[in-house]
């Protein structure tokens, strides 16, 4: 039987994407050490970086799993069959507390992020013009050191603004973690896809129950 | 490294010159277009630029620079191997034919005859053309039709979560889903079967699921694809030229190469 490629985070979703799949019949096993691959009977799983998922999955990896708020970001051409129930947070403005506006107010602001695109976007509807600054982690520090006018990053629980004496200006978007699948493997593994999809959705229903 | 760019010329003209026999073979004539046309709403992809005061756009989608150009209604079969360009900088080639005027199902039995004919000629056997019909879609969306760009919107995406969260009847939901999951040779809709019977290929599929990325097409559209690459390496539909049916296609000569070279 024709082996199935799954490209997962190596981070923050990994825990919860591996448990999904496992209820869901799939059970991968996770590289040790340094390794990126690792092979379990007719599954391969490659971890990559969460910016990169999308890329994989549009190249020809039949399987991804990443946030809403990366795939927006990288808009590739890849199918989204099911939006998974765990890992929701958003996208957000935030700004130092002392010196909060809000967003109509940011004509010309410097917004540190690592999502341009979605950021550019967002200003762009609003017709507001900003300087958009990419940036590649720990965003937080750049409106502290002064880098930067404010951010557009992932909120959470709000700990990490509060850490750094930031707050939250305005949802930029909801994000939710997202079942990638590649265009033509959809095609040439049309039954095995459609099963492990099938299965996905029967788990996403007890898990939201 | 910087790419060869000469070694890739050299095999990139191989390939054209055997698409030019072969759409020639086929009575497709070669068109030549301007690589800058002034911005026009109807004029699709392509990368803007201003010049005095005025947009322009660099190498544009072919298909609607073909009927941007044409002044009055005309029958055509015509051919082109172009680059284009997609909001950057960066160009691909393609190639692909148009046959505008003609009755419908007999221009999209010639247009897929001739892919298939092209692809043979360059060397690539292992590929499928699925096809499949907006229309089908439309008709079945006709009683929710406050929904119909929502469920195209899921079926771009291959998304049946998003049809599920509608509130349609359950039935409704049985009968997408059906057509949302048909792959097969005979699907009961006639234009689309006959299609397929007539192409007499067995790597001529019909896949409801089918829909391309470009808003022009009007009701028969297709995807080409090897299960060796990861991505499609062609496509095409059916359109409307200054009134005139017409349905066309394009190859995307880097992917095909790609193919071609064994890097896959």
């Amino acid at each position: 039987m024709e082996r199935l490629r799954f490209v997962l985070p190596k981070r923050r979703l990994l825990k919860d994407s591996l448990k999904i799949l496992k209820r869901a019949g799939i059970e991968l096993s996770i590289p040790k050490g340094r390794e990126l691959i690792t092979r379990r009977k007719k599954y391969e799983l490659l971890l990559a970086r969460a910016f990169d998922i999308p890329v994989y999955v549009e190249h020809g990896i039949d399987v991804g799993i990443c946030g809403s708020d990366v795939f927006e970001e990288r808009s590739c051409d890849v199918l989204v069959p099911l939006e998974l129930p765990f890992g929701r947070c958003k996208l957000s403005v935030a700004m130092p507390r002392e010196r909060a506006v809000g967003v109509e107010e940011m004509e010309g602001f410097k917004i540190a992020t690592k999502y341009p695109n979605v950021t550019s976007k967002f200003f762009e509807e609003r017709d507001i013009p900003v300087e958009v600054m990419k940036l590649h982690g720990s965003v937080e520090l750049a409106p502290k050191v002064g880098i930067a006018d404010a951010i557009v990053d992932i909120v959470e629980t709000g700990r990490t603004l509060r850490v750094n004496d930031l707050v939250e200006v305005e949802k930029v978007m909801d994000v939710s973690v997202l079942l990638l699948v590649n265009r033509i493997s959809q095609k040439t593994k049309f039954e095995v896809l459609n099963n492990l999809i099938a299965s996905l959705r029967r788990v996403v229903d007890e898990w939201e129950r | 490294m910087r790419r060869d760019l000469l070694t890739e010329s050299e095999r990139l003209a191989y390939v054209a010159g055997k698409l030019r026999r072969s759409f020639e073979s086929w009575g497709y004539r070669e068109i030549f277009l301007p690589c800058i046309e002034e911005y026009d709403g109807s004029l699709r992809r392509g990368t803007k630029f201003s010049y005095n005061n005025q947009f322009y756009l660099i190498k544009p989608d072919i298909t609607s620079q073909i009927v941007f150009r044409m002044r009055r209604p005309r029958r055509m079969k015509v051919y082109y191997i172009s680059e284009v360009l997609n909001g950057g900088i960066k160009g691909s080639w393609q190639a692909g034919a148009e046959l505008i005027g003609g009755e419908p199902s007999d221009m999209y039995v010639e247009v897929i005859k001739v892919a298939v004919s092209c692809l043979i000629a360059v060397g690539v056997e292992d590929f499928y053309v699925d096809v499949g019909s907006l229309e089908v879609w439309r008709r079945a969306t006709e009683d929710v039709k406050e929904f119909r760009e929502r469920i195209f919107e899921a079926l771009r995406r291959r998304n049946f979560q998003r049809i599920e969260s509608l509130p349609i009847d359950q039935e409704k939901k049985r009968e997408l889903w059906r057509l949302f999951n048909f792959r097969g040779r005979r699907s009961g809709f006639r234009l689309l079967d006959e299609i397929v019977e007539r192409v007499e290929d067995e790597r001529v599929f019909i896949d409801l699921g089918t829909m391309r990325p470009l808003p022009y097409y009007d009701n028969v559209v297709f995807d080409i694809y090897s299960p060796k690459l990861g991505y499609p390496i062609g496509g095409g539909g059916d359109y409307r030229a200054r009134g005139l049916r017409a349905a066309g296609f394009a190859l995307y000569l880097d992917r095909v190469l790609r193919l071609r070279s064994g890097e896959v």
